[in-house]
């Protein structure tokens, strides 16, 4: 059976995560930000992802710090979460490639920068 | 970013509709997170935060204990419930069987007396006499040998092809005792469902252990007890002069025994999952058994109408298919996010 497609809120989520561990506010600001403010993770729905990301060993616990009396728990990539990434990173590639050689190729300079 | 008290105290009780066991590992991490993303000066909650707070606990609440291949006491107990349930019946039914009690009927009704006899027997030897009360017992030991054996698709189909003959041959002998009927109907739903869901009664024989073994046999002596005042209150019970205190004995009775099984459980730190999966399967029973307490004339199962059958079977079947959901919940949400 084909493998379901990863959702943006989940692909941004582990993008977050890509280059460095992170608390649950850090994740939600670099989500913002990788999606140039278009998403924006709200706790629950952070915590419900982060919560299913971990059963599915595709994250883990870093470590945790107190900070201003608040605790910040940090996840991080395992390499299986690293792996499901990439896939799912090169599909979208894959995909965004077809679609902008099929633009170029019907209309010319619509796609491809816009040069 | 906020510190206000208000604030703070209305996060807290936002996160108490999370289950415990998140909010056990999580709940001040959340609170966290939703202290740093309030903007200055913001008293309360707002509406959308708490409503994105409650759907997300709703979810993990609907999620269950957990998928039963990633939550290790869930699926332990589904494993353990596969090889005791079956057992548990049988022993329920030997239970009816080894300890007759006679009804002394008396001449009080002469019509009663001349066709049940002065001393007739509800339980007791005399189901032994019933064709389909010994194949069904039978059937029911065919299918405790096999989940011991740890075959779990070999008692599944056992399990199947009994209720298929249960249900054909008990349309022509409605009269096996109802608490039995209920209880092996009770068994079968949730059994099934272990079965399928658990990593099997191979699993269940390396957790079973004399504790366990304990806690079943008070509470099959508790469904024993229950009975006497079960029939008491139904025909032809009530056709016999039975002492008052009986009632209370026999009720109080079967009371202590309940509550010494969750003292037990409790006591020697069973799996509350446990104590789940068995409040499922003894549903249909101890429905009845109150209808009847409470005033009921009829038995829920003499004349049943499609509410009768609702509230005896339902909640068992919802049960088992959420307990097939949690099974087949890793390959469902695999890769889905929030």
């Amino acid at each position: 059976m084909a493998q379901r497609a990863m959702q943006e809120a989940t692909f941004l989520i582990l993008t977050a995560l890509a280059t460095a561990s992170q608390h649950g506010y850090g994740i939600i600001t670099d989500v913002t930000q990788i999606s140039g403010g278009r998403v924006r993770l709200r706790a629950g729905t952070l915590y419900t992802a982060l919560d299913r990301l971990r059963s599915d060993e595709l994250i883990a616990v870093d470590r945790e710090e107190v900070v201003d009396n608040r605790l910040r728990r940090y996840y991080r990539l395992t390499p299986k979460g690293s792996q499901t990434l990439a896939t799912e990173a090169a599909r979208l590639q894959a995909n965004a490639a077809v679609a902008l050689t099929r633009l170029n190729a019907s209309r010319p300079g619509l796609a491809g920068g816009g040069a | 970013m906020t510190d206000s008290p208000g604030l703070e105290r209305g996060y807290r009780r936002l996160l108490a509709c999370y289950p415990r066991a998140f909010r056990r590992e999580h709940a001040e991490e959340v609170l966290a997170v939703l202290m740093a993303s309030a903007p200055d000066g913001q008293k309360r909650p707002r509406l959308a935060e708490s409503a994105d707070v409650f759907w997300s606990a709703l979810k993990m609440r609907l999620r269950g204990p957990g998928p039963a291949s990633e939550n290790r006491p869930w699926a332990d107990a589904l494993a353990l419930f596969s090889l005791v349930a079956p057992l548990f019946l049988l022993l329920v039914d030997i239970l009816n069987v080894a300890w007759p009690y006679r009804l002394q009927l008396g001449t009080r009704n002469s019509f009663f007396a001349q066709a049940f006899g002065p001393h007739p027997e509800i339980g007791g030897l005399p189901l032994l006499s019933v064709h389909i009360f010994t194949i069904t017992v039978a059937a029911e030991v065919l299918l405790a040998v096999l989940v011991l054996l740890g075959l779990r698709w070999a008692a599944l189909a056992a399990l199947v092809g009994t209720a298929g003959y249960w249900a054909a041959a008990g349309q022509s002998i409605p009269w096996i005792p109802y608490p039995l009927q209920l209880l092996t109907t009770g068994v079968f739903i949730v059994e099934a469902a272990a079965l399928v869901a658990s990593p099997g009664p191979r699993r269940g024989r390396q957790l079973v252990n004399w504790r366990v073994a304990v806690m079943l046999a008070v509470a099959a002596a508790a469904v024993y007890v229950s009975t006497f005042r079960y029939d008491m209150s139904t025909f032809p019970g009530r056709l016999v002069a039975w002492q008052p205190s009986a009632a209370t004995f026999y009720l109080a009775g079967s009371v202590v025994l309940a509550v010494a099984v969750v003292i037990l459980a409790v006591v020697w730190k069973l799996t509350p999952y446990l104590l789940l999966l068995l409040a499922a399967m003894f549903w249909p029973y101890a429905i009845q058994l109150a209808f009847v307490l409470t005033g009921g004339t009829t038995d829920l199962l003499g004349n049943p109408t499609p509410r009768h059958l609702v509230a005896l079977y339902l909640p068992p079947v919802l049960f088992a298919c959420w307990v097939l959901l949690t099974a087949v919940a890793p390959h469902r949400s695999r890769l889905l996010p929030s």
